[in-house]
C-alpha cells in the first residue's frame, strides 16, 4: 500500500483536507454515499481484514445509534411516523439522522486513513516551514514519547525490586504510579539537559533555522495536485454555490441531477476513489509484472 | 535587505492572520450555512490557538528551554500509558496546570496544545484534535494566568483542577457530540451532558487526586530545575 | 601547523574554593589524535568544555585559547558551532529529533543552509558512516552503538577541523566500542580531523594516539607520546596505572627498559623475547564453595510475548552462598532477561527459579524483596525518588518497616561503609557516575538483601572506582551475601569473580572458575591472557602474568 502515499505530503494533505471539508459540510445525500463509500473502501485497502471487520462492530452501531435518535432530539418534519410521549416522530429527521451518521462515519474512516498516510514525519516537513521551532518541539516530544515508555517500565521494576510497592490494592496502584512518575519526570528533564547542551553544540540558535526534508516535489505530484483541485473546484461550485441547499425540513428535497449538482457528484466520487483507483492500479500492475517473470 | 525580507514576511504573516482568516471564516459560514455551527466552532478552536502558537514560535526560546518543554509534552503523553492500568486516570490536564503554574502561561499552553497533537499520533487524530489542542491549552494558559492565587492556596489548586476537568470534558465530548447536529439545540446538548457525566466527573476526580498527590513534589522538581539550569528566568 | 593552543587556562565554578582548572598550557597540533585521561573530577570534562565556546559553564575563566591562530572568544559563531565538533558520553542524551535523517541534518539547519546543500551533505555522510540501511529509521529503534555512531555523523556533517569527545564509549559495549573507537581512528587517518577524546577504557585508544595527556585536580601532569606515560606513572607511583592497557601495566611491572610495548601483539612480543617459559603455569586452588544454593535456575524458557522468538533456552545455572558470580556474554545472548527471571520481575514459561531453596513463585507480594533479593539496575538514576540521597535512604527504610531509632543508625553505617557519607544530604541528579552508583548501592543493602544481583556495574566508571566497588563486593562476600553480576567487562570477572559463565543465544554454554574460564577462551577473554596465551597457561589477570614471568626472570638474565 504505497502507491498513494508516495505522493508529496502537501499533495496528500490537500487531498485530505478537501475531502474532510466536504464531507463534514455538506448534507447531500449522494456526496455523502460516494464519501462513505470512498473512505470505508480506501480504509478496507489500509487496514488488516480482521481488524477492519473488528472495527465494524463499533462502526455499525455507532451509526445506528446516529440514526435512531436524531428523531427524539428533533421533531421537524412533515411526514410523522407515531407518537412518543407525547413528541412526534417524523420520517425526515430520520433520514437526517442516517445522512448525519452516514457522515460521521465517513469522517471517522478518513480520518483513520489520514492517520494512516499522513505520519508525523510528513507532518512535522509540511509545519517545518511555517512554524520551524513548534515542529522542531514536536519531533523531540515524538522521539521521547518510546524512550520514556521504555524508561517507565525500568523505573517500575526497579522499584518494584526494591521491595517499594505490593501492586495488589488501588491505593498502591496509584501511590507506586506517582512514585514512578516522578523519577520518570526527575530523570526525563535531568537528561534532556544533555540534548540542549547537544543542541547548542551543534549551533541551535546562531542563525534562523532552515528546515531540510527527504520529501521532493516531482512532476507527477503536480499532476496529482491539480487533478485534485480541479475535482474539488467542481464539487464545491456544483454543490455549495450554484447547486441548491439540500434540505430536509420540513420535508425533504427531491434530488435534482441538473448539469451542476451532476458534475459535483461524479467529480466528488472521483475524488473519494482516487486513493483507491491509484492502490488497484499499482497491485494490478505488480500481478503483471510477475506473471511476465 | 535580509531585514527588509524578514519584515515584510511578518507583515504578510500579520496579513493573513488579520485578513485571510477572518474571510474564510465567513466565507465558509457564507457557504456552509446548513452547518454553521460546525463551522464556527471549528474555527473557533483552531484560530485561538494560532495567535498563542505564533507569539511562541517569535519569541527567542533557548535549546534547554525548547527541549524541556518537548519533554514535558512527552511526560505528560506517556503518562498516559503508565496510568492505562487505572481507568479514568489522565495525568494530561493535571501536568500541564502544574508546567503553567511553574513555567509560566506561555508554556502552559504550549505543552497544553502540542501534548493533544503528539497524543493523537498514537491514539488517532481526528476531527477532535482542535478542540483537544484548544482545550488543553486554553487550561494551562489560564493556570498561568492564575499562578499566585493556585501557589499559595492548595484547595484554590485542586478546585481549578475539578473545573479543568469538567471544561475540558464540555469542550471535547460535548462539543464533539453537539457538532453531530450542525446546530445547536439544547434537548441534544443536555442528553450529552448527561451521557458523558459518567467522564467528566473521572476527568475531574483524577485531576484532583493526581494535583493532590502529585503537586509539591512535580512542583518542587520543577522549581529545582529553574534554578539549576535558569530555565524561564521571565516567569516569577 | 598548530590548530589550538591553550596558554595559562584557569577555571573556577561559581562558589567553589578550588579552581577546576589550574595554569593549564598545551598546544594540539593539526591531525593530531590526543587521548585525555584522569580520575573523575579532575577537570577533564572542564578543558573539553571550555574548548566548545558553546558549551563554556558558568564561572571564573583566565588565560587564553587560540583556535587557529584567533582567539576563540573572538570568533564567529558559525566558525566555532561548525568547526569545533563534540560528542557526549549519553548516546541517548544527545539525539534531539525522532528521524535519523532529520538527525543528521540537525546542524545544517541550525546554520541555515538551503535544502540542496543539506540533501547532497547527508548523502556523504550516511555513505561513509554506512547509515544507509536505517538512514529512514527512527531514532529510538536504534541500538546504543548505531546511536553514538549516529551522533558522531551528526557532529561529523558540520565539516568539524577539531572534533572533542567526552568518554563516547563509556556506556557501549565492548564490540561498539572497538567499532567506535575504529571510525575515529579511520577519520584521524582519512581525513586528518584532530582528536581529543577523554576516555577511561585505555586498551584500544592508546596504540592510536599521538599524545597522551593526564589531568589531576586541574593541573596538566603529563603530555607526552603514550609510551613516555608508563615510566612516568611508575616513577611517581601514580593509581592511573590501574588504568592502563594490559601490554603496559606488565611492561611496567616487570622491568621498564626498552621500548614500551601498547598492544597485545606488542606486549606478546615483548614477553617472548625477555622472558622464558619453562615454569609455564600458574597453579590454580581448587575451589572451595558453600554446599548450600543461594539461587538456582533449572531448565528455564523465556520469552517476552507469546509470538516472539524465546530469549531464555533452557537455562541451568547453580550459585552457591557467599558467591561472586559473573554471567559474560555479547549483547541479545539473554544476559539481563535472565537476571531479570532471577529477580523475579519476569516469569519462566518453564522452568523454575529457587531461591534459597524455595521455589520463586512461593513467595508473596514483598516477600521476596524483603531481606532475601534485591537487584541493582544498569541505571543507578533509575533508583532515585527523592530530593536528598538521605530522604531516598529513609524512605526505603520506612517501606521496609525498620524500626525509627534504628533507621538513623543503619543509614550512617551503611554510609560510613560506602563511603558516601558526605554526599547524604545531595540531590542524586547532581552526584557523579561513580557516586550515584555507590549511593544506588547503598540503598539497595538497605534492604539487607542475602543475595544482590547487579546489572552492568561497572558501566562508565572509572578504573579507580572500579577498585572501589570491587572492594565493596568483596567485604559484602565476607558479610555473607551471594552476588550475581551481569557485565560486559571480562577484565572485572576475571579479578573479581569466584566463577563465571558465558550466555550465547539464550544458553549457558560454559561455567567455571575465572582462570579456567578464561583461560579456555580464546577470543573471548581479557587482554592479559591474550598476551600470555601459548606461552602460560592459566594467566588470566596482568598480576598472574607478571608473577610467571618473575618466576621465569633468572633463566633470561643467564642468557
Amino acid at each position: 500500500m504505497r502507491a498513494f502515499s508516495s505522493y508529496h505530503p502537501s499533495v496528500l494533505l490537500i487531498y485530505f483536507a478537501s475531502v474532510l471539508l466536504i464531507t463534514m459540510f455538506t448534507t447531500h445525500p449522494l456526496l455523502l454515499a460516494a464519501a462513505f463509500l470512498g473512505g470505508i473502501c480506501f480504509c478496507a485497502l489500509l487496514e488488516r481484514p480482521r481488524v477492519f471487520l473488528h472495527s465494524m462492530l463499533f462502526y455499525i452501531p455507532l451509526f445506528a445509534l446516529i440514526a435512531l435518535t436524531n428523531p427524539l432530539f428533533s421533531h421537524n418534519g412533515e411526514t410523522v411516523l407515531f407518537f412518543l410521549s407525547g413528541n412526534p416522530v417524523t420520517f425526515e429527521a430520520f433520514l437526517y439522522g442516517v445522512a448525519m451518521g452516514a457522515m460521521f462515519v465517513s469522517v471517522l474512516h478518513w480520518f483513520k486513513c489520514c492517520n494512516r498516510i499522513m505520519t508525523s514525519d510528513k507532518m512535522l516537513f509540511l509545519f517545518g516551514e511555517m512554524v520551524p521551532k513548534l515542529s522542531l518541539l514536536l519531533s523531540s516530544a515524538l522521539r521521547f514519547v518510546p524512550l520514556f515508555q521504555r524508561q517507565f517500565v525500568k523505573i517500575s521494576q526497579t522499584q518494584k525490586a526494591m521491595g517499594m510497592y505490593s501492586q495488589d490494592s488501588y491505593v498502591d496502584k496509584i501511590k507506586s504510579g506517582s512514585n514512578v512518575f516522578q523519577t520518570m519526570l526527575s530523570w526525563s528533564l535531568e537528561n534532556a539537559m544533555d540534548t540542549g547542551t547537544s543542541m547548542r553544540a551543534r549551533g541551535y540558535g546562531v542563525h534562523k533555522r532552515s528546515s531540510f526534508a527527504v520529501f521532493r516535489f516531482a512532476k507527477r505530484d503536480a499532476v496529482m495536485l491539480a487533478l485534485i483541485l480541479v475535482l474539488s473546484a467542481c464539487t464545491l461550485s456544483g454543490t455549495f454555490v450554484f447547486g441548491e441547499v439540500f434540505a430536509y425540513y420540513p420535508r425533504l428535497s427531491k434530488i435534482q441531477l441538473d448539469a451542476s449538482t451532476g458534475t459535483a457528484c461524479v467529480a466528488f466520487l472521483i475524488l473519494c476513489f482516487l486513493p483507491f483507483l491509484i492502490e488497484m492500479e499499482e497491485k494490478l500492475r505488480w500481478k503483471y509484472y510477475r506473471s511476465k517473470i | 535587505m535580509k531585514q527588509m525580507s524578514h519584515k515584510m514576511k511578518n507583515s504578510l504573516t500579520l496579513l493573513v492572520i488579520a485578513v485571510l482568516i477572518p474571510c474564510i471564516v465567513l466565507g465558509g459560514m457564507v457557504l456552509f450555512e446548513g452547518k454553521f455551527y460546525t463551522w464556527t466552532s471549528l474555527c473557533i478552536a483552531i484560530l485561538s490557538c494560532v495567535p498563542f502558537l505564533y507569539l511562541f514560535e517569535q519569541k527567542d526560546t533557548s535549546a534547554n528551554e525548547l527541549i524541556v518543554l518537548a519533554v514535558l509534552v512527552a511526560v505528560a503523553v506517556a503518562g498516559r500509558f503508565l496510568f492505562a492500568l487505572i481507568p479514568g486516570f489522565k495525568p494530561v490536564t493535571a501536568m500541564v496546570i502544574l508546567v503553567a503554574i511553574y513555567f509560566g502561561k506561555e508554556a502552559g499552553f504550549v505543552v497544553g496544545s502540542l501534548a493533544a497533537v503528539v497524543s493523537n499520533f498514537y491514539f488517532g487524530q481526528g476531527p477532535w484534535t482542535p478542540f483537544q489542542m484548544f482545550a488543553w491549552g486554553f487550561v494551562g494558559f489560564l493556570a498561568g494566568v492564575l499562578t499566585g492565587l493556585l501557589r499559595r492556596h492548595k484547595a484554590c489548586l485542586l478546585l481549578y483542577g475539578a473545573i479543568a476537568g469538567v471544561l475540558f470534558s464540555v469542550i471535547v465530548d460535548i462539543n464533539t457530540a453537539m457538532w453531530i447536529d450542525g446546530t445547536f439545540r439544547l434537548s441534544r446538548f443536555v442528553a450529552a451532558c448527561i451521557s458523558a457525566l459518567p467522564f467528566t466527573i473521572e476527568y475531574a476526580l483524577s485531576n484532583v487526586l493526581f494535583l493532590l498527590i502529585l503537586a509539591k513534589p512535580i512542583g518542587d522538581i520543577l522549581q529545582r530545575m529553574k534554578k539549576k539550569y535558569g530555565l524561564f528566568a521571565g516567569v516569577k | 601547523m598548530e590548530i589550538l593552543q591553550v596558554e595559562n587556562l584557569s577555571f573556577r565554578y561559581p562558589d567553589a574554593e578550588k579552581c577546576a582548572l589550574d595554569g593549564v598550557n598545551f598546544s594540539v597540533n593539526s591531525g593530531d589524535f590526543i587521548v585525555i585521561c584522569g580520575k573523575s573530577g579532575c577537570g577533564k570534562t572542564t578543558l573539553l568544555k571550555l574548548l566548545k565556546r558553546e558549551l563554556t559553564p558558568f564561572g571564573e575563566c583566565t588565560g587564553s585559547i587560540c583556535y587557529m591562530g584567533n582567539q576563540l572568544v573572538a570568533l564567529d559563531a558559525d566558525i566555532t558551532a561548525g568547526g569545533i565538533g563534540y560528542v557526549f558520553q549519553n548516546p541517548e542524551n544527545q539525539i534531539v529529533t525522532d528521524k535519523v535523517w532529520h538527525e543528521l541534518a540537525f546542524g545544517l539547519e541550525n546554520l541555515g543552509l538551503p535544502t540542496e546543500v543539506i540533501r547532497r551533505r547527508v548523502a556523504e555522510m550516511a555513505s561513509y558512516f554506512g547509515i544507509q540501511e536505517w538512514f529512514r529509521k527512527n531514532t529510538y529503534e536504534l541500538s546504543g552503538g548505531q546511536k553514538q555512531m549516529l551522533n558522531l555523523a551528526s557532529v561529523m556533517i558540520m565539516q568539524p577541523k577539531v572534533l572533542l569527545l567526552d568518554e563516547p564509549t563509556a556506556q557501549l559495549d565492548p564490540i561498539a566500542a572497538a567499532d567506535f573507537i575504529a571510525t575515529l581512528q579511520k577519520l584521524n587517518q582519512e581525513l586528518g580531523l584532530t582528536v581529543i577524546l577523554v576516555e577511561h577504557r585505555l586498551e584500544e585508544v592508546f596504540p592510536v594516539a599521538d599524545k597522551v595527556m593526564l589531568l589531576e585536580d586541574g593541573n596538566l601532569l603529563f603530555y607526552e607520546h603514550p609510551k613516555k606515560m608508563g615510566e612516568y606513572l611508575r616513577t611517581h607511583m601514580h593509581e592511573m596505572m590501574a588504568g592502563l592497557p594490559s601490554a603496559m601495566r606488565i611492561f611496567e611491572a616487570l622491568s621498564g627498559e626498552g621500548d614500551c610495548p601498547l598492544t597485545v601483539k606488542e606486549g606478546r612480543e615483548y614477553i617472548t623475547k625477555q622472558y622464558d617459559n619453562s615454569i609455564d603455569r600458574l597453579e590454580i586452588p581448587p575451589y572451595e564453595h558453600k554446599d548450600a544454593l543461594a539461587l538456582e535456575l533449572k531448565n528455564v524458557w523465556f520469552r517476552y510475548e507469546r509470538d516472539l522468538p524465546d530469549v531464555l533456552r533452557g537455562i541451568s545455572l547453580k550459585v552457591y552462598e557467599q558467591e561472586i558470580f559473573c554471567i559474560l556474554g555479547g549483547n541479545g545472548t539473554g544476559k539481563t532477561t535472565a537476571l531479570g527471571v532471577a529477580a523475579g520481575l519476569l516469569k519462566a514459561y518453564r522452568g523454575d527459579v529457587l531461591v534459597d531453596g524455595r521455589k520463586i513463585a512461593a513467595f508473596k507480594n514483598n516477600e521476596l524483596y524483603r531481606h532475601h533479593l534485591a537487584m541493582l539496575p544498569q541505571n543507578p538514576q533509575t533508583v532515585f525518588l527523592q530530593q536528598t540521597v538521605r530522604e531516598d535512604f529513609a524512605e526505603i527504610c520506612t517501606a521496609m518497616g525498620y524500626k525509627k531509632e534504628e533507621r538513623e543508625m543503619m543509614i550512617t553505617e551503611i554510609a560510613g561503609k560506602l563511603d558516601i557519607t558526605n554526599l547524604l544530604e545531595r540531590h542524586p541528579y547532581d552526584l557523579s557516575g561513580g557516586e550515584q552508583q555507590k549511593a544506588a548501592v547503598a540503598k539497595i543493602l538497605l534492604t539487607k538483601p542475602r543475595i544482590l544481583l547487579l546489572d552492568e556495574p561497572t558501566k562508565g566508571i572509572d578504573a579507580h572506582t572500579k577498585q572501589l566497588l570491587a572492594d565493596i563486593l568483596k567485604r559484602l562476600k565476607a558479610d555473607g551475601l551471594t552476588v550475581l553480576i551481569v557485565t560486559h567487562d571480562v577484565e572485572f570477572a576475571a579479578a573479581n569473580a569466584d566463577r563465571c559463565a558465558l550466555f550465547f543465544d539464550g544458553e549457558v554454554i560454559s561455567v567455571d572458575t575465572p582462570t579456567a574460564f578464561f583461560s579456555g577462551n580464546n577470543f573471548y577473554t581479557t587482554a592479559a591472557n591474550r598476551i600470555a596465551r601459548g606461552r602460560y597457561h592459566n594467566a588470566v589477570t596482568c598480576e598472574d602474568v607478571v608473577e610467571l614471568c618473575r618466576k621465569n626472570m633468572p633463566t633470561v638474565e643467564e642468557k
